[in-house]
């Protein structure tokens, strides 16, 4: 494929990239990072973050989704295991992306929503994280990040950005670690600032040109061609702070670099350790975007501790109502339910400003199957974690016609500060749900 | 006379309409006021207003001449002095399909790149609705960028050819296996020598293949499927990959087979019996099955490519397309069942057999050198020395300082639709030679230039100054208009002739008559028509299941409306063809899904209806029934108002804020008929609705889909049909209520059915060649049709009435009026 496009240089880490560090980073305090970036954010706007995670399997759904609707529904056993969290969390039922079918294949719709990835002529369209990223990627080091545990390499991601790319997943939490924390080669910083220049230089000369045609319009035309004006310094501007990213010093992490474990059977270890990248990322201020793919479907019989699990995941999710089957995807169910928990309770744990890092990062947690054994992309399990929103609520819509989920997602862009009245197939905002006082 | 007729209802507190008159400025400037005025004018014209009051004839002429004189002359002032439409860039369309042949690379992906245009009067051809942001600098940033290094990379690479033999293909080969996901003999492949199947091979007593030491019975082996591909049965050709960008040869060697069947189990449910193909006897097919070739992305995306029939003797079936780098090729038998898990027929599958398609190899030739191929580099850096790695990619070009500015001096005369100043020429080399390298010579120097060029507003935007057009804006606007993309050669070599009449028409005739006013049919059909949304919906899996998951229904009825309109404007037919025609396109899919005689093929082409046959015209066309639909239900109401709007080109106001729209009742108890009424027995919503509901109901007749129905289907009550849908579940459906399609037109005449309301419609043949008219100026000249501008519609539709507003001559019309030429 062709060299990385100036833009792309702004976007999500390339997989495998991995850096030579020079040395470790300099010392920097990890808020300092966290000064804003761009000349029209106010020092108080608060940072809004998200962190959206797919499991391309699923949830049993009598373990997932509670019987009460409202405010005071009684947890479902998987729920449960989050019973800490409760009011920090809403979650939905009978929500789906509308016209999104075809069963596996719509793993690459959970965050794009776009239409009938099975059939012929499919396309798939802008990913939420990526929509948010083409307005506030510019504020940290890494626009965004997209992560994956066992990921086919190179053919399923949750991340698509404007121009129709996927960006492949990085499935090596030491690389995102590395990538996070130790400084890049010279080099390779050379190069990318000499490219974010170039870019930076062709958008000052156009709006110069453009200056220049004004001159012979009348006063309707040249409105317009302000607005290109406009559209091309804000750019400039984009670029410029880019730049800024590649001369300041990463930011320091008590953490230590992970080892990645061997196999894909391991999968349990690769998510926690991933969780925990994604943490660290939040944390430190080095992106407000990631994306996490669960690909169960590629992932063998799977290690979990005491329980022996006797087939490979995708098998087992063809339970046929097989108890002993039902029994072992119900535990890998709750050891998922675990490390969610794990990972929100430390997220309550990093206080910024007057809020938990939790507060500020929306966690959207889910998965594209509503029943990975009958393959239905309906009534999907969908949890909403922190972000701000007022929580300890299940949402429930109905089963048999399902309210539209790009409407979460609305809200979700709307919550970031970003002027959205649409995403996708949405009608709207998420019903029910609301802003934190 | 406003004191007197009009003041008593529109003022006050609630005035009539919401339009209170007497405090109503004469603010012609302001576009919302001179819109209600306009609307005075034209309910007065009308005769629809004032409500209760006659108005003797002279009165009447005396308001609308004192009301549309200072209408017509604010506007006209306006026109001369910043001219009609605005400033605007190129829309994503245009935009690719010039960048395209700036770099003479047809298969570029652009469109999807950018961000949705803006639309403004029904088209993506006006200044106000084509926006620019920082996220769509940065798209164009990086789209430009990467066309210019694509196109380089496929400039090295050498033709070649292969085969690749069925047999050696993954995709296929594990399909053929049993495994916890691949169980059932419908979803497997089944491998053959000649027409008979091989148990043999898939029960591993024998070799896969042959192979290349038995070439002759290799020539025999082939993988045939009885399905069509889809997700959980998908098989490809993973043998070859596209390498760059560029045009391919493709031919498949395939033909039809007749798989045997036994009543059999389901392997993962034993009481599940259904007639299954053995996969150990099969024989020569039974008739032609048509395939279509999609290209794959690594990202599972599927790109048409085109489609063949095969037939029961085995042939090789070529096809030309264009690829984008790492592209592989998917064949689809797509008139066959698409299983989906829990199915419990094959609804092609009897005791007689399946049938099925196989497929011995594909040969793929490729990239061809085609002209623009071939100058791919030349146009970029002319004659000068490439360096290319092992893999053919380039990686410098040696070149002195007068070369790049040659070189930047030749590609921003291209790009830009008039001649470039020098000024803009020093601009872009100046970005051009910073970025210059040793090692890569001016390489990357010329590609940043390049793509500062394609960012540029020279490039992006449409320049016009007011009053008539400069020749070069001239040029432009014809070929945004009939090619949607930037004047070719011939057109900019004209010059100031072009501004002469004939020369005008004999342009626009030439560029007609080329094959790439097709782009000029689709984009506006995309809009006029909403074609760009007919994959928008699905046919509801209960209710349509023989059409849910038919994507040749999808293809077949796109390429109808396409080639159907474009037969009119070939032609030069009558615009009353747009609502009742002799004709239509038809490929054998959609003969049978409108009930037709049968069709032979995949192909489409003209067919003569039957006498006394509903079809024949865009209304009975399935791609505009799917579009007006849900996929679920029909609403008279939407059909009816998408009518009006597309057709007429009456359109009704907006439907009062809280209203919630009728849901029609899929269980069968009521009809939406039965419903409507109701609506309507409410006065206020019956003024509207007796013009709109109408022609809705006549179309009624047509389900989801467009197939022809008699009764609704309905979930709950009714009889049971028996039968499988496309993806295998039995038919849940039921036939409910009767339907009714007649009704009364707002001027009284009465229908019984969409035949006569067509018959009706067409007693007007001049509103519907007006409303072609006016759809037309707003997209060739990126503003609508005025209240000014109404005189010179109707000179245009009085001049071409002998021709019964023949469609290409209603075209050449507005081409060479002021509207047109002026901007």
């Amino acid at each position: 494929m062709t060299p990385a496009p100036f833009v792309a240089l702004r976007k999500p880490l390339p997989r495998r990239q991995f850096l030579r560090g020079t040395g470790v980073a300099l010392a920097l305090p990890m808020l300092d990072a966290m000064r804003p970036v761009l000349a029209d954010e106010k020092p108080a706007d608060t940072p809004r973050r998200m962190l959206a995670v797919c499991n391309n399997l699923g949830f049993l759904e009598t373990g997932f989704f509670p019987a009460a609707a409202g405010k005071d529904y009684a947890l479902s056993p998987y729920l449960s295991i989050l019973k800490e969290h409760r009011q920090d969390f809403t979650v939905f039922s009978g929500v789906s992306h509308p016209d999104v079918d075809g069963s596996h294949a719509t793993e690459v719709c959970f965050l794009t929503a776009a239409p009938h990835p099975g059939n012929g002529g499919f396309r798939n369209s802008i990913s939420l994280d990526q929509h948010m990223s083409e307005y506030i990627g510019v504020k940290t080091r890494f626009p965004s990040l997209t992560l994956g545990v066992n990921v086919v390499k190179g053919q399923r991601s949750l991340t698509f950005t404007g121009s129709g790319v996927m960006i492949p997943c990085e499935d090596s939490a030491s690389s995102v670690y590395r990538r996070l924390f130790l400084q890049g080669s010279e080099a390779e910083i050379e190069r990318q600032i000499a490219r974010l220049k170039l870019g930076q230089s062709i958008m000052d000369s156009v709006a110069t040109h453009a200056t220049g045609l004004e001159r012979n319009l009348g006063a309707k035309d040249r409105e317009r061609l302000d607005q290109y004006v406009t559209g091309v310094r804000e750019l400039e501007k984009r670029l410029v702070l880019a730049k800024d990213w590649e001369r300041r010093p990463k930011p320091t992490t008590k953490a230590r670099e992970p080892k990645d474990p061997d196999s894909s059977r391991e999968y349990m270890e690769k998510t926690r350790l991933m969780y925990e990248m994604a943490r660290l990322a939040l944390e430190s201020d080095s992106t407000r975007l990631i994306t996490l793919f669960l690909d169960s479907t590629n992932s063998p019989a799977i290690e979990l501790g005491e329980v022996k699990i006797t087939d490979g995941y995708h098998n087992l999710s063809h339970h046929g109502k097989n108890e002993s089957k039902l029994a072992q995807l119900e535990a890998i169910d709750k050891w998922h339910m675990k490390l969610l928990s794990e990972m929100l309770g430390k997220m309550k744990t990093t206080k910024e400003g007057g809020d938990t890092l939790l507060d500020r990062s929306m966690v959207l947690y889910g998965s594209n199957f509503g029943d990975a054994n009958k393959h239905t992309n309906t009534n999907m399990p969908i949890l909403l974690a922190g972000g701000g929103f007022r929580h300890g609520q299940h949402l429930a819509f109905d089963t048999k016609r399902n309210y539209p989920l790009p409407n979460l997602f609305v809200s979700m862009l709307q919550r970031m500060g970003i002027e959205s009245s649409k995403f996708a197939t949405s009608t709207g905002t998420m019903r029910g749900l609301e802003l934190k006082g | 006379m406003l004191n007197q007729k009009c003041t008593g209802c529109h003022q006050g507190k609630t005035p009539a309409a919401g339009i209170d008159l007497q405090s109503l400025a004469f603010q012609l400037d302001d576009t919302h006021i001179n819109g209600l005025w306009v609307r005075a004018h034209d309910a007065v014209e009308k005769g629809m207003m004032p409500l209760g009051a006659k108005l003797t004839a002279a009165e009447r002429d005396a308001f609308l001449k004192s009301l549309g004189e200072p209408l017509i002359a604010h506007e006209r002032q306006r026109a001369k002095e910043r001219g009609r439409a605005v400033l605007r860039r190129l829309n994503r369309y245009e935009y690719e399909n010039t960048v395209r042949d700036l770099l003479g690379a047809p298969w570029l992906p652009l469109r999807d790149q950018l961000p949705e245009d803006g639309i403004v009067a029904r088209f993506n051809k006006s200044g106000q609705g084509l926006e620019v942001s920082h996220v769509q600098m940065a798209r164009y940033l990086e789209a430009a960028e990467q066309a210019i290094r694509l196109v380089l990379d496929a400039t090295g690479a050498k033709p070649q050819s292969g085969r690749y033999y069925a047999r050696d293909q993954g995709p296929m080969i594990r399909r053929m296996k049993f495994g916890p996901f691949n169980n059932h003999p419908e979803r497997a492949t089944i491998p053959l020598l000649g027409f008979d199947a091989q148990p043999e091979v898939i029960a591993e007593t024998a070799p896969m293949s042959v192979g290349p030491k038995d070439p002759k019975t290799r020539e025999l082996e082939a993988f045939a499927t009885t399905a069509s591909t889809y997700t959980g049965n998908e098989m490809h050709f993973d043998g070859f990959t596209a390498p760059v960008g560029g045009r391919y040869r493709i031919r498949v060697n395939s033909f039809s087979i007749w798989a045997h069947t036994e009543y059999l189990p389901a392997a993962g449910d034993k009481k599940l019996k259904a007639w299954r193909p053995t996969r150990k006897k099969t024989s020569v097919g039974r008739g032609k099955e048509p395939v279509t070739l999609y290209a794959l992305s690594k990202a599972k995306e599927k790109r048409l490519l085109g489609s063949f029939d095969v037939t029961p003797e085995p042939a090789v079936q070529e096809i030309e397309a264009y690829l984008l780098p790492g592209e592989q090729i998917m064949p689809d038998a797509s008139r066959l069942f698409r299983s989906r898990p829990g199915w419990t027929g094959n609804p092609d599958a009897t005791e007689a057999g399946t049938p099925g398609v196989a497929y011995r190899w594909m040969e793929v030739e490729g990239p061809l050198l085609t002209p623009a191929a071939r100058d791919g580099y030349r146009q970029l850096f002319g004659n000068l020395t490439a360096k290319r790695d092992e893999k053919g990619r380039l990686t410098a070009v040696a070149g002195k300082e007068a070369d790049a500015e040659g070189l930047m001096r030749e590609f921003v005369r291209r790009a830009y639709r008039r001649p470039p100043q020098e000024a803009e020429i020093q601009r872009y080399l100046g970005i051009a030679r910073a970025q210059m390298q040793p090692a890569s010579g001016i390489l990357e120097g010329m590609i940043a230039g390049y793509t500062a060029v394609l960012c540029s507003p020279a490039f992006l935007y449409l320049e016009e100054q007011p009053g008539v057009l400069s020749s070069e804006a001239l040029a432009s606007r014809l070929s945004y208009f009939l090619w949607n993309t930037a004047p070719d050669a011939d057109l900019r070599g004209l010059g100031t002739k072009l501004r002469q009449p004939e020369v005008l028409r004999a342009q626009a005739r030439r560029l007609l008559a080329d094959a790439r006013s097709r782009d000029f049919t689709n984009a506006f059909l995309d809009y006029w028509l909403d074609l760009r949304k007919l994959g928008d919906t699905t046919p509801d899996q209960v209710l349509y299941p023989e059409a849910y998951l038919d994507d040749l229904l999808v293809e077949s009825s796109l390429q109808e409306t396409q080639l159907f309109f474009r037969d009119l404007v070939n032609r030069n037919l009558p615009a009353a063809n747009l609502v009742d025609a002799k004709f239509t396109m038809l490929n054998s899919h959609l003969a049978r899904h409108y009930g037709l005689p049968p069709v032979d093929g995949v192909a489409l082409r003209p067919v003569d209806l039957p006498p006394g046959s509903a079809r024949g015209g865009l209304l009975t066309q399935a791609s505009i029934l799917k579009i007006t639909a849900n996929g679920t239900t029909t609403s008279p109401v939407l059909r009816g108002v998408w009518i009006l709007e597309r057709i007429l080109g009456d359109p009704p106001p907006p439907p009062p804020p809280g209203v919630p729209a009728v849901e029609p009742d899929t269980r069968g108890a009521t009809t939406i008929r039965q419903q409507l009424d109701q609506h309507r027995s409410n006065p206020s919503c019956a003024g509207c609705h007796a013009r709109i509901d109408p022609p809705g109901f006549a179309l009624e007749n047509f389900d989801v889909v467009g197939a022809w129905r008699e009764r609704y289907r309905s979930t709950e009550e009714g009889e049971a049909v028996q039968g499988f849908g496309k993806n295998g579940f039995a038919f849940a459906f039921r036939q409910g209520p009767p339907v009714d399609a007649s009704g009364k037109l707002a001027t009284g005449q009465a229908f019984r059915d969409v035949t006569e309301l067509k018959r009706a419609l067409l007693k007007d043949e001049r509103q519907i060649a007006r409303n072609l008219v006016r759809q037309l100026i707003a997209y060739a000249t990126g503003s609508p049709a005025g209240f000014a501008d109404r005189a010179e519609v109707e000179r245009i539709l009085t001049t071409t009435e002998k021709d019964r507003y023949a469609v290409r001559t209603l075209m050449e019309k507005i081409i060479e009026s002021p509207l047109f030429t002026q901007k």
